[in-house]
């Protein structure tokens, strides 16, 4: 009896990175950071990561990079990703842009899931600030989307909150994966992740 | 149980912006007397004795009013009541409310033709109009109760608090499902009771009790934290029920708050109470999960943040209790 062996040929890759990168080119920039649950300006920022791939993969590949080395590096992301990502959030209220990001949002997603994909044994300090770059950069282009909302305080407390949760539960499932062929499987999802930004940013270049 | 520190942290933060049962959605119904004629029913909430929100209905073009709206003002809402004519009838129609993208509340509509089938849909700010359905679904329509209940726990920050609270006194796995069954079962009686006419509150009280029953959870936290005993920690399903029956007469005031017809009382009641139940316990679920989360990963709290959960549970307890307190004696508006 044969075992079929699940091979992530670069075609596969291609093909998911094809589709992520639509979903999160799927609307235009100046929609893509404006979530509206009805629920209140909190439960909008909360539902912003979960209706926003681009933000969403970036939050989830950093959670991997630091997750796979270990609780320690999962809890220095959990203190510094939400925060950078909110200090990034005020200073975009400060200083509104209306250029587009999205080339950057797509260098971000390439760097650190190139990251995981090599699974380098990356120190703490390069991880750290790797995350804070990344998260408040990414809190810099949320914030300047949000300062066109009236609540626009409350949504990013939201974002923190949504943040919390999210690195907090990903960080809590992937640090106790042990087998060989779990961390094959988080390395090559960061070779999807890392696909899609190079696609973003080819995409964000030609237009 | 303890390392959902951080997200009380948070919860306190916004809860104080949040002011509970603030889910009081206007409602309109139209109900088809002829082929082209319907009877109008607006009911806006008030806001204090003398202004309502700034809603107001936009029928299809086509649609005249037959004679102008009666209006009266009860219990804090302002109702309205018309016959309108409708050239080809409603169906294909767009219904919009004005006014209503300026505002946090929703707007529940329900259409009943004359052979009795009904269309519900729920406006937002978001979404403030829809179009009438030639043949209306009825999946539609419980879809619509079941996102109400949901919402209204979701939105109702004092209700996630008390389930927060209770969340960090239970000990194991048994008296967890023991509590939170409790406090379901006692909620869905008065939620029921109150529904259907059997049983009442009135709001003001019955907010401050609500707060009243998060303040008593704050110290029996902070009891578990010193390894010290009480009733409510030995039986906390037995507070879960008897502050569970508190808590349904307030979900019960966001259902009745719509005005819902006795014909479609029952069917609206289940799905609310389901819609209810799903987000209580995707809430549970949540505040489980990243408990154990919190444990793979190690974090070793400070003491001071050990004890921050039965003082931030308390401190809102307080807060809102003083707040409702002095608007149920008529100190503040």
């Amino acid at each position: 009896m044969t075992h079929m062996k699940y091979q992530p040929t670069r075609a596969r890759c291609g093909g998911i990175a094809a589709a992520i990168v639509l979903l999160c080119l799927d609307c235009p920039r100046a929609e893509a950071h404006l979530v509206t649950t009805g629920l209140g300006p909190v439960y909008d920022g909360i539902a912003h990561l979960a209706l926003s791939p681009a933000d969403l993969a970036v939050v989830v590949v950093l959670v991997l990079l630091a997750a796979m080395r270990g609780p320690r590096q999962s809890r220095w992301l959990l203190a510094l990703l939400p925060t950078a990502w909110i200090v990034g959030g005020l200073g975009g209220l400060t200083f509104q842009i209306t250029a587009s990001l999205d080339w950057a949002t797509g260098l971000s997603l390439l760097l650190a899931g190139a990251l995981v994909a090599a699974d380098l044994n990356l120190p703490l300090p390069v991880v750290a600030t790797l995350a804070a770059i990344i998260g408040g950069f990414n809190g810099f282009s949320t914030g300047a989307a949000l300062a066109r909302t009236p609540h626009a305080a409350l949504e990013l407390l939201g974002i923190l909150v949504a943040l919390i949760v999210i690195v907090t539960l990903i960080a809590g499932v992937v640090v106790p994966l042990k087998a060989f062929w779990m961390r094959i499987a988080v390395r090559v999802l960061g070779s999807w992740v890392a696909a899609t930004g190079l696609l973003m940013i080819g995409w964000s270049l030609r237009a | 149980m303890k390392l959902a520190i951080l997200i009380f942290v948070l919860f306190a933060t916004f809860a104080t912006s949040a002011f509970a049962h603030e889910v009081r959605p206007a409602y309109l119904e139209l109900r088809q007397t002829g082929p082209e004629t319907y009877d109008a029913l607006w009911k806006v909430p008030g806001l204090g004795q003398d202004l309502r929100l700034g809603l107001y209905v936009e029928l299809p073009v086509g649609c005249t009013n037959v004679t102008e709206p009666r209006a009266s003002a009860i219990n804090n809402a302002f109702t309205e009541r018309w016959p309108v004519e409708c050239a080809g009838g409603l169906g294909g129609g767009r219904i919009h409310i004005a006014g209503l993208s300026a505002t946090m509340t929703d707007v529940l509509v329900r259409l009943e033709r004359l052979d009795g089938a009904t269309q519900v849909t729920r406006l937002t700010p978001s979404n403030p109009s829809f179009v009438v359905e030639a043949m209306p679904s009825r999946w539609r329509m419980a879809a619509t109760y079941l996102r109400l209940g949901t919402d209204h726990i979701l939105r109702g920050v004092d209700h996630l608090l008390f389930v927060l609270g209770l969340l960090l006194i239970v000990g194991n796995r048994w008296t967890l499902f023991k509590t939170i069954t409790a406090f379901t079962a006692a909620h869905s009686i008065t939620l029921a009771a109150a529904t259907l006419g059997y049983a009442s509150a009135p709001l003001p009280p019955l907010n401050a009790a609500i707060a009243l029953s998060i303040l008593f959870l704050g110290p029996e936290i902070v009891r578990v934290r010193r390894d010290e005993t009480s009733l409510t920690i030995r039986y906390p399903w037995l507070v879960a029920f008897a502050f569970g029956l508190l808590h349904g007469f307030g979900f019960a005031s966001g259902l009745k708050a719509t005005g819902l017809p006795q014909t479609d009382i029952a069917w609206a009641l289940l799905l609310f109470n389901v819609g209810v139940e799903i987000g209580q316990l995707f809430f549970v679920f949540l505040i489980l999960a990243i408990a154990r989360s919190f444990r793979t990963l190690e974090i070793r709290w400070p003491r001071w943040a050990l004890a921050l959960p039965g003082y931030t549970v308390g401190t809102l307890g307080a807060y809102w209790t003083i707040e409702r307190t002095a608007i149920l004696l008529g100190f503040i508006r």
